[in-house]
């Protein structure tokens, strides 16, 4: 059996973290986000299976919707067949191994369970999804999973998070594509005045999402990438609008295939974003929908934006990949982690065995250099956790002279991201200083640690 | 940060923000409360401050 959403949610219904809920919900009157928020609230993390949401009309949908399923690093590693107590460094490193994997795909023979259902024509409606709206100003409901194109000069597909908005047409949404990739292949479609084929992905293995997300050159194939990270070929079908000149997941739970318009521009957002401020209103692009495809028994996928997981998203591609590239040149690294407090992709927190002072802001030039959206990186001695924020915000509280430690660039890169800093970077070297006499950090000896254990001591 | 600038609708005098790259486009807004769709001329309230 091909690894698949149903699949996956079944190991983390064994694991006690599945939550269901069958009372009937309306995703698009804020019944999901409303509950996912409360969870939050609580520091509660399951994955949740909305078995009767209904469609944007509020008639039944008959198609499920989950959500949280990347809320936690536990459930990240269970997708990488690994244990919940290597979620922290490595399976950061466990993604790394795996982006440089090249598993080619396989065409399926016979049907794809995606399209066990397919509409097509005047039968389209993406209405009758279970789309939800997530926060009060939001345009509307919003499918938050992955969009991929297709390179129309190599022929690679890539695979990114985008959103589609709900415009009150069955047949037509709202696209923002943001990504670098995505964008530089609506480049070419738009440069020859042609519509861009382009597919939603709404429901697939865990894997096959954290796998897009890898960053790997332009040129590589996305299908082939993820391929790697689900421990397998990817199985593709011929897709249901343009056949073999697009493929499909085949074991996806849903698909909408569209084309992006030449010269059509599209209002879309405001959307409550990853950084947990509203993307602001803007014009991007619309999608003639050609085709909604799916399983029978589909349960469709949502990212509850601006919280867990889709931080998780964000920090686990890129911490194994910063690990490497310090390895690589300085050798000393000795963690990366990329904290909630920074939303997973604003803020990079490492760790190195530091032999001379230079090197704290050697390794930071480094990591900036590794992901654009990396805002603030802070380097910290090998005995900080960097998985432990109040010992990293300890090392900057104790070991930082604010005159010579905080290094500001101005003007470099950009981001989409709407923070306050906008195309700056700052550098904090947060590591103990070794041009001086300086104080030790305290500790109890290991020993008398190891020996005095509560269990049994404590009456 | 990219400048952003905010308006509020006629109709539900809910405010809300766009990018400033539209803030002189001939083009209809939308509300994301209400939908009524208006010019950013039409707006009773703007903060475009730079």
């Amino acid at each position: 059996m091909a690894k698949d959403l149903s699949s996956f949610l079944s190991l983390v219904k064994e694991q006690g973290e599945l939550k269901t809920v069958s009372k009937r919900i309306q995703p698009a009157k804020f019944e999901v986000t409303g509950l996912m928020e409360n969870l939050n609230r609580a520091k509660k993390y399951p994955a949740v299976l909305f078995n009767a949401p209904d469609n944007v009309y509020g008639q039944p949908s008959g198609i499920r919707l989950v959500s949280n399923i990347f809320a936690n690093r536990e459930r990240c590693a269970l997708a990488f067949d690994m244990k919940p107590e290597d979620c922290k460094m490595p399976l950061s490193l466990e993604y790394a191994r795996r982006e440089k994997l090249h598993t080619p795909t396989v065409q399926i023979k016979g049907p794809a369970p995606v399209q066990e259902v397919v509409s097509t024509g005047k039968d389209i409606d993406v209405g009758k999804l279970p789309i939800a709206i997530h926060h009060e100003m939001d345009f509307g409901p919003v499918l938050t999973m992955a969009l991929c194109l297709r390179d129309p000069d190599t022929g690679t597909y890539d695979i990114s998070f985008a959103k589609c908005f709900y415009k009150d047409k069955p047949d037509y949404m709202g696209v923002s594509i943001h990504t670098p990739h995505l964008q530089r292949i609506l480049r070419k479609y738009t440069a020859m005045n042609k519509p861009a084929p382009i597919i939603a992905i709404l429901g697939h293995h865990p894997a096959f999402y954290l796998g897009s997300l890898a960053l790997i050159p332009f040129e590589r194939d996305d299908y082939e990438a993820v391929g790697g990270f689900l421990g397998e070929p990817l199985r593709l079908a011929p897709s249901v609008t343009w056949g073999d000149d697009f493929m499909v997941p085949a074991d996806a739970e849903v698909i909408i295939e569209g084309e992006i318009l030449p010269g059509v521009k599209e209002i879309v957002d405001p959307f409550g974003e990853v950084t947990r401020h509203y993307q602001p209103q803007c014009i991007r692009q619309g999608m003639q929908v050609t085709a909604v495809t799916r399983r029978q028994e589909a349960i469709m996928e949502d990212i509850f934006a601006g919280h867990e997981g889709h931080w998780n998203l964000g920090a686990i591609p890129k911490e194994g990949s910063v690990y490497n590239v310090i390895k690589e040149k300085m050798g000393n690294v000795t963690g990366v982690c990329m904290p909630h407090s920074g939303i997973g992709r604003l803020v990079c927190y490492v760790s190195i065995k530091k032999i001379n002072d230079g090197q704290a802001k050697q390794a930071a030039t480094l990591a900036l250099n590794e992901s654009w959206t990396f805002q603030t990186v802070v380097v910290v001695d090998d005995y900080i956790d960097v998985f432990n924020e109040q010992d990293v915000i300890w090392a900057m509280n104790t070991m930082v002279d604010f005159k010579k430690d905080v290094t500001y660039i101005e003007n470099i890169g950009r981001t989409v991201f709407t923070t306050a800093m906008g195309y700056s970077k700052l550098i904090i070297d947060a590591t103990r200083p070794m041009d001086k006499p300086f104080p030790a950090m305290i500790k109890v000896p290991d020993d008398a640690v190891a020996s005095m254990q509560p269990v049994e001591w404590l009456d | 940060m990219d400048r952003v600038f905010w308006v509020e609708c006629p109709e539900c005098h809910k405010r809300y923000f766009c990018e400033y790259g539209i803030r002189f486009e001939d083009i209809n807004l939308v509300c994301p409360f209400c939908k009524k769709e208006f010019k950013v001329d039409e707006s009773p309230w703007i903060d475009d401050r730079g």
